[in-house]
């Protein structure tokens, strides 16, 4: 726990610890009239966060995001579909976030955690509705073939602020996807094309090289908590249970507002309580970017 | 974002233009892919400590396998369930949608549950934790086989590094018969290809077997060569996961 008053007996050390289990709310409180967390945060500042391309080799695009305790591995596959008919030119993204049993004690194997299809519904909204996809990107043959991508976001351990910490692994894996060279053969059907292929191609290449997908503008966003009058950023678990007002912002990278979330909670968010958090994010998106460029710039050396 | 017309596209992956030749596994000098002998395991890495929400944790790394197994408890049980007045064990073990090289193949390992609470039964102290329950929970992030072998010797370090009382750690290796030749710890490919396996999986300090599992055809000549592979192989396992919990009580410790 990190107390630094060691002359502190054992007992009232036990004390403290069962003060937190059995007045959560009076122990945060205690801590917020300092204007720090319990874990030593001051109320505006989000935990370290590191993003690592790459992390699933077999994948075309992948991710793996901390913040703080907080892991999210992303990984996207490309399979081919036949597009529909009202968007012969356009492929799909198909966005699904997982929670495994292993990532919270609240999960149950076999009952999808509450939060699951929340989180799920809200990155496909937040990535789609931010634009920073163009699903034309994704045709390859009009009318006949385009791809699928397949974007899975697992959480490998759930420690508060997971939306953050899916949309960030998310954007990471979708900026690190490679689209395969592949060719259509006699049959109709697309194979993918290997480097090495001395032979004469009797297929006309559909993509002649790995290529990235071109992202335009990102969404980026921040979990913030709201208690009285205090605004703290990026919760923990234990934060999140105790103060239940949750509010996320998502903001490109040009400063637009992509989406604002309030899911109800005790607290009412007044227009300055927003713009107060609005600020904060604003704050985030520019952190948040220098560290994907920077993981984006790791990879391109390697 | 899924598709517009309301029920999944059917999609199919883009298989290479060449395939590989599926190299004669019938002949006597057969290559590992990896380059290792008949008789030589992966290099094991394993991690405890790699979930935080959960009680105890551990991620291993066995060359393309990679697993991460939390345990959580002991806690309550269910309160549909019967008064008992030992402890009960309770598995999971599940596979992302990545971790087979085609989406969504290879994850109907429904078995694989079933198996690992068989594994680690006999080898937890279930009378130390009455009336609670304790969940394991495995997930298989990338399956380059050997994948139960591997779940259970991290799920026994799991376990360890939450503090469950076990008689012994739990080390669990396969080998499989390719023709004539027994490979220890198979990749995919082998897998797929073999004519037999056996799975063991015991407490090497006691030289006790919690489970042993047989496929396929096989001689009792080949039956002792595959179990003493295994039961060596197991020790040095197990040597390899307490140095790693050795090292993490030591750092814990500074």
């Amino acid at each position: 726990m990190g107390f630094p008053d060691a002359s502190k007996d054992l007992s009232s050390e036990m004390e403290v610890d069962a003060f937190r289990r059995l007045f959560p709310l009076k122990y945060f409180e205690r801590h917020l009239a300092e204007a720090i967390r319990p874990d030593g945060r001051p109320l505006g500042k989000a935990r370290d966060t590191t993003v690592v391309l790459g992390a699933v080799a077999s994948a075309n695009g992948s991710a793996l995001v901390k913040i703080g305790s907080t892991t999210m591995l992303t990984a996207i596959k490309m399979e081919v579909m036949t597009p529909s008919l009202e968007s012969p030119d356009e492929g799909c993204i198909a966005i699904d976030f997982h929670m495994p049993p292993i990532c919270s004690p609240i999960v149950r194997p076999g009952r999808p955690a509450e939060a699951a299809p929340v989180i799920s519904k809200q990155l496909s909204d937040t990535i789609s509705s931010s634009g920073s996809i163009d699903l034309k990107e994704l045709s390859l043959v009009t009318g006949k073939a385009a791809w699928m991508a397949y974007l899975d976001v697992y959480c490998l351990d759930a420690d508060g602020a997971l939306f953050d910490a899916a949309l960030l692994s998310a954007v990471a894996a979708l900026s690190h996807l490679q689209i395969p060279a592949v060719a259509m053969n006699d049959d109709g059907k697309i194979v993918l094309l290997s480097e090495d292929d001395g032979q004469k191609k009797a297929q006309e290449p559909v993509n002649k090289e790995k290529r990235n997908l071109t992202l335009r503008s990102i969404p980026f966003s921040l979990t913030c908590i709201l208690h009285k009058n205090y605004i703290l950023v990026d919760p923990t678990a234990e934060e999140e249970s105790i103060m239940e007002t949750v509010v996320t912002i998502a903001l490109d990278t040009s400063g637009q507002l992509v989406s604002l979330y309030k899911p109800g909670g005790p607290v009412l968010a007044f227009t300055s309580a927003i713009q107060d958090c609005v600020a904060l994010t604003r704050q985030r998106v520019k952190e948040l970017k220098g560290i994907l460029e920077e993981a984006n710039s790791t990879m391109q050396v390697e | 974002m899924a598709g517009k017309g309301g029920s999944a596209p059917a999609t199919y992956s883009p298989s290479p233009t060449t395939q590989k030749k599926k190299t004669s596994l019938f002949q006597e000098d057969w290559v590992r892919p990896d380059g290792r002998g008949f008789h030589q395991c992966r290099p094991a890495f394993f991690r405890t400590g790699a979930v935080n929400a959960a009680s105890g944790s551990a991620y291993a790394e066995f060359g393309n396998t990679k697993i991460i197994v939390s345990v959580f408890g002991p806690r309550e049980s269910k309160k549909a369930m019967m008064y008992s007045d030992i402890g009960r064990l309770n598995c999971n073990v599940s596979y992302t949608t990545f971790a087979s090289p085609v989406r969504g193949q290879g994850s109907d390992h429904k078995e694989y549950t079933a198996m690992l609470h068989k594994a680690l039964e006999g080898a937890i102290i279930l009378e130390s934790f009455p009336k609670t329950t304790v969940d394991v929970f495995a997930l298989v992030l990338e399956s380059g086989g050997s994948d139960l072998p591997v779940v259970i010797s991290c799920a026994s370090l799991a376990l360890a590094d939450a503090g469950i009382m076990m008689y012994d750690l739990v080390a669990s290796v396969s080998v499989s018969c390719l023709s004539k030749n027994l490979v220890i710890d198979p990749i995919f490919e082998e897998e797929n290809s073999q004519d037999g396996s056996l799975m063991i999986t015991c407490m090497p300090s006691r030289y006790e077997i919690t489970q042993l599992t047989f496929t396929g055809e096989w001689s009792t000549p080949k039956i002792d060569e595959g179990m003493q592979l295994c039961l060596d192989a197991c020790a040095k396992l197990a040597k390899i996961m307490r140095s790693c919990l050795k090292e993490a009580a030591s750092d814990s410790q500074e």
